[in-house]
C-alpha cells in the first residue's frame, strides 16, 4: 500500500500550508482540512521520486469558504 | 488493535522490520489532545520526538520574545515533530499546538530511544536517515511556500491594472 506524503501550499497568501500523509492519492477538486479551514486542491505534481511504499507530492490549494469552514 | 500498520505509514520508520517497529512501539506513549492544547512551548527543555497518529498540529514560532507568534506549518497524520531536540539536545525551537479535536500523538523519549539504539544500532541509523529525509521535505515545503507567498504578493489584485 502506497502512502502519499503531501506538501500542501496555499497560493497567493501568507498561509504556511501543511504536510500530511494520505492513504489515497489526492485529486484535483478534492478537499482537505488545514488547521481550522477547508481547502480545495487545484494542482498536484510529484515533489520527489517515490521511495518504495512512499510517494511524495506537492499540492496547491485554495480556500473553500462555507458557513462551517470560514477562510482563515 | 495493533499499531504496526500505522507505524509503517510513517516515513520516520520506513525500512524497519516488524520486530524493530514493535520495540519502538514498546518505548512510545500515546496522548490525546484537543483543539488549542499546547504540546510544548518554544524555549522549553525537551527530549521527546512525537509522531501524529491522527489529527493535526500547528508549529508556531516567535522570532523574539515580544514578537507576535506566527504559524510556520500545519502537520497532519504521519508527520513527526520534536526531532530537533532529539538530535541536538537544544531547547524547543517552536511552540506546537493541537488544532483538531481528538488528535492522537505518540511520544518517544530521548533517553529510551538512545538506549534502544545502543542495543540495535540499525534502528538508530534508519531513524536518523529518515529524520534527515523528513527535514529535507520540510525545507522543500517551506521553499515552495515562500515562492507561493511571493507570487501572491506580486500578483495584481482582481480587477486591478
Amino acid at each position: 500500500m502506497i502512502t502519499y506524503k503531501v506538501s500542501y501550499v496555499v497560493v497567493g497568501g501568507e498561509h504556511p500550508g501543511a504536510i500530511a500523509n494520505e492513504l489515497e492519492r489526492p485529486r484535483v477538486g478534492g478537499r482537505v482540512r488545514i488547521g481550522r479551514a477547508l481547502y480545495e486542491i487545484v494542482e498536484i505534481h510529484e515533489a520527489l521520486p517515490p521511495r518504495e511504499d512512499f510517494a511524495f507530492l506537492h499540492a496547491t490549494v485554495r480556500p473553500v469558504q462555507t458557513a462551517e469552514h470560514p477562510a482563515e | 488493535m495493533t499499531l504496526l500498520p500505522l507505524m509503517k505509514a510513517v516515513e520516520l520508520f520506513h525500512g524497519l522490520t516488524d520486530a524493530q517497529l514493535q520495540r519502538l512501539l514498546d518505548i512510545s506513549q500515546e496522548a490525546v489532545y484537543q483543539d488549542g492544547d499546547v504540546i510544548f512551548e518554544q524555549g522549553a527543555a525537551g527530549d521527546a520526538l512525537y509522531f501524529i497518529s491522527e489529527g493535526q498540529v500547528e508549529i508556531c514560532i516567535r522570532s523574539t520574545p515580544n514578537s507576535p507568534e506566527r504559524t510556520e506549518v500545519f502537520l497532519g497524520r504521519g508527520q513527526i515533530f520534536g526531532e530537533m531536540a532529539l538530535v541536538d539536545r537544544g531547547t524547543r525551537s517552536a511552540t506546537v499546538r493541537c488544532c483538531q479535536d481528538d488528535t492522537v500523538l505518540r511520544a518517544i523519549q530521548g533517553d529510551a530511544f538512545t538506549a534502544l539504539c545502543e542495543t540495535d544500532t540499525a534502528i538508530g541509523y534508519v531513524i536518523m536517515r529518515n529524520i534527515a529525509c523528513d527535514l529535507s521535505f520540510k525545507l522543500r515545503h517551506r521553499n515552495l511556500n515562500l515562492d507561493a507567498s511571493s507570487q501572491g504578493a506580486d500578483a495584481p489584485e482582481e480587477g486591478g491594472l
